[in-house]
């Protein structure tokens, strides 16, 4: 009986005494509990440009809605997503005063990461055609076509158990391929692929600076600082209280926010919101401290898990679509596949961490959604569940997540 | 000693930790064919049938009144729209077979209305009443609407149909659309679905009984709770909506409106036969058969009991449901919270123990 418990007590004291030499040798930097930073008592944390283009996002979707009568044109809906007139001249199309007197729009930040397009701006352009496209479409097809039935074919309204649905002939809601398209090209990108980004934290003397605690010109930020939190401003740019976002995860915003928050909400994923939150602070806390690999290894973190988001929503999306199918009442499967389509098209602005490169290059990407288009004439309206299972599980086969676990 | 008395400790937690599960009698020999035969025959159909008959009442007010509208026929319209509202509440829960093809409860009963619409494709002349988009324009609310809400006193509205054509022709169309929708799910109820439903009586996701069964349940879930008292409440939203209550305009039969929805759902769970004569297999008598035992209790005896605990607590409600959310809504609450429990019993308890699959999502998907 004594033996037994000796051996196991020592033991118990290798592992212990063992364990602590894995780790690298970083010094603690703790984190505050909140996302509270300051310097000489007021505080150094800004991302107002952020919070700016989550609202015009929200305008923009707004207008894309179909409504029984005043439909906005394609002139005014494109000048929500460009912040400026077709010939480039100062345009206010927003119903919000402060929105119409910025200079900054959402279209001047898709598709524009430093890491993924500063050296890539014909895809870059290709991708701002596409969201143009689908804007311009909701107006020009979908608004005019919005008072006939929807078929195989044909543009129109078609049912959703009490909501209406407006489709185009291949069955996509353009409102949804716009509003989760923006979730990858603006603010997954940006955040991931440009603000966590050493080529921007660490750009020019920023460390140095940051070193120093010299701050930016009028600013009470260093550029280091000030970077990291526009990618933190992208997550939770309109959170109710913006140094506790996970108060209210998930109600924040239709964008990344939203479905951080319903990712969240889904016990297989559970935590996933502190971790993002809990690698954002440190993160933040290490620029302070100057402890840039630590800096570096949360930025590791986050890449991994929003890429892991939009790639579960994805799958949900696919298999809520499959659930979904009937042949005699499409309309639900219809909005499902839409925000899936938009998902899979967010897959290309994902970060595999250590890498720099997404989880899925461009073509495999538009292989997905020609696969989601293609098993018939007519879009979706052919669509088979064998496709969505295929694609399910060709995007959760490069996570860590099983489609069950994400469709659930 | 020891030995026994280990045996003892862990058995005692045992049987103390299984005390509250439902247990489930996996021998499932119910006779499903004579609880759809029960349905279909004694509940189903004579509720159509009844109905039916409400519709054409309706109908002919209708016709009564475009052709002269006077005070007095538009209150014959209104008793007559008043009954069949009422005798609706009493199939809206069967939206299967017909009614599931052609969205009949999205077409009969979306509220609340939206009145502009009414009055543009009404003044327009042209309007499309199968589009989805025109559901909230169309059916009982709508017609509340038109005959209680196109102006102030009774005279001015008898004043409008009198002057304005296009309001009579369009009260006259979504009228007829009730009715006709009406016949037809009632002649294929009669024509053959009654058939197909009974001898569909296996235990698939696809059978007859797992699909009336979630029928029943999104039903009282969305269309009862949330519906009639839920949204009304601000129970899903961050202030009251008073203007959600059902039959908005008419504003004091909201509170008999929904008693007849409770009832019929009382009254489906225990098989009750639609002219009261008599009871038969329904979601009752399975529970019984299956000897379905919660908390040391029969689950249909606290399901009943719960059903008699949200009737009285919905008996001290106004019958004006807006006025009620406008000065208690507290009430509407307390009556939110008792129907909500038998959500959890019925939804949780009842389907395990039938071994029936919820086929609905109600969380907003997006």
């Amino acid at each position: 009986m004594k033996k037994s418990f000796l051996y196991l007590f020592f033991a118990a004291f290798l592992f212990t005494a063992c364990s602590d030499d894995d780790e690298n040798n970083i010094p603690s930097v703790e984190a505050p509990t909140t996302y509270t930073f300051e310097r000489d008592g007021n505080s150094t944390v800004s991302f107002s440009g952020q919070t700016t283009r989550i609202e015009m996002g929200h305008e923009l979707l707004g207008a894309l809605s179909v409504n029984d009568t005043d439909n906005a044109s394609a002139e005014l809906l494109l000048e929500m997503f460009r912040n400026e007139t077709a010939d480039g001249g100062d345009a206010n199309p927003y119903s919000s005063a402060d929105l119409n007197a910025s200079t900054k729009s959402i279209k001047s930040k898709t598709a524009a990461s430093k890491d993924f397009f500063s050296a890539n701006t014909s895809e870059a352009s290709l991708i701002k055609a596409d969201f143009e496209a689908w804007i311009n479409a909701q107006a020009e097809d979908v608004f005019v076509n919005k008072d006939r039935q929807a078929e195989a074919g044909v543009s129109g309204q078609i049912a959703d158990g009490s909501s209406v649905r407006y489709v185009n002939a291949q069955g996509l809601e353009y409102n949804q391929l716009v509003g989760k398209s923006l979730i990858g090209a603006l603010m997954a990108d940006q955040a991931l692929n440009n603000y966590l980004s050493t080529a921007v934290l660490d750009e020019a003397d920023n460390r140095t600076l940051n070193d120093n605690g010299t701050v930016a010109d009028g600013k009470n930020y260093t550029t280091m600082e000030h970077k990291w939190d526009e990618a933190y401003g992208y997550l939770y740019g309109t959170a109710a209280n913006p140094a506790d976002p996970n108060a209210t995860i998930g109600d924040d915003d239709s964008f990344l926010n939203k479905y951080i928050g319903r990712v969240e909400s889904d016990d297989d994923f559970a935590g996933i919101a502190a971790n993002i939150f809990n690698a954002f602070k440190l993160g933040r806390a290490a620029i302070v401290a100057g402890e840039y690999e630590l800096r570096d290894a949360q930025a590791s973190i986050i890449r991994e898990e929003v890429s892991e988001i939009i790639a579960i929503r994805a799958v949900y999306y696919l298999q809520a679509g499959k659930a979904a199918l009937n042949p005699n009442d499409m309309g639900p499967a219809f909005h499902d596949l839409s925000e899936g389509y938009g998902f899979i098209y967010s897959l290309r602005f994902t970060r595999m961490p250590g890498t720099d490169a997404s989880y899925f290059t461009r073509t495999e990407v538009d292989g997905f959604l020609e696969d989601l288009m293609g098993d018939g004439e007519n879009g979706l309206w052919d669509v088979t569940p064998e496709t969505l299972d295929q694609i399910s599980e060709a995007i959760a086969a490069k996570f860590n997540f099983t489609v069950a676990q994400a469709a659930s | 000693m020891k030995k026994i008395l280990s045996v003892l400790l862990l058995s005692l937690i045992a049987w103390a930790c299984t005390e509250d599960e439902t247990q489930i009698n996996d021998n499932d020999s119910f006779d499903r064919a004579a609880m759809l035969t029960n349905w279909a025959d004694n509940i189903i159909i004579p509720g159509y049938v009844n109905y039916n008959s409400k519709v054409d009442v309706l109908a002919e007010a209708k016709s009564t009144f475009t052709s002269n509208p006077t005070v007095e026929n538009l209150s014959t319209l209104r008793a007559a729209w008043l009954a069949a509202y009422v005798s609706w509440q009493k199939v809206s829960m069967f939206e299967i077979g017909k009614a599931e093809t052609l969205g009949l409860r999205g077409y009969t009963n979306i509220y609340p209305t939206n009145a502009t619409e009414i009055e543009q494709l009404a003044s327009s002349g042209t309007y499309d009443l199968e589009l989805p988009s025109t559901r909230d324009a169309q059916g009982f609310p709508a017609l509340d609407y038109l005959l209680n809400g196109t102006a102030t006193t009774d005279a001015e509205i008898v004043a409008r149909f009198n002057t304005e054509e296009s309001l009579s022709i369009y009260l006259s169309d979504i009228t007829d659309r009730l009715k006709n929708h009406a016949a037809l799910v009632l002649d294929d109820w009669q024509n053959g679905y009654r058939d197909t439903f009974v001898s569909n009586d296996g235990s698939s996701a696809t059978s007859s009984v797992n699909k009336l069964v979630n029928d029943y349940m999104f039903y009282y879930e969305k269309h009862l709770r949330a519906g009639k008292i839920g949204i009304p409440a601000g129970v899903f939203s961050n202030t009251t909506l008073s203007t959600n209550v059902e039959a908005f305009y008419k504003q004091d039969v909201s509170k008999t409106l929904f008693d007849a929805a409770l009832q019929a759902s009382v009254d489906f769970f225990n098989g009750k036969h639609f002219d009261g004569n008599g009871q038969g297999e329904s979601l009752k008598s399975y529970l019984d058969f299956l000897n379905t035992i919660t908390g040391g209790e029969q689950l249909s005896a606290l399901i009943n009991n719960q059903f008699d605990q949200a009737k009285q607590i919905s008996s001290t409600l106004d019958e004006n449901f807006y006025q009620q959310v406008e000065s208690n809504n507290e009430a509407m609450l307390f009556t939110y919270d008792e129907l909500q429990k038998n959500v959890v019993l019925m939804k949780v308890d009842m389907f395990q123990a039938l071994n029936v699959k919820v086929d609905f999502v109600d969380a907003d998907g997006d």
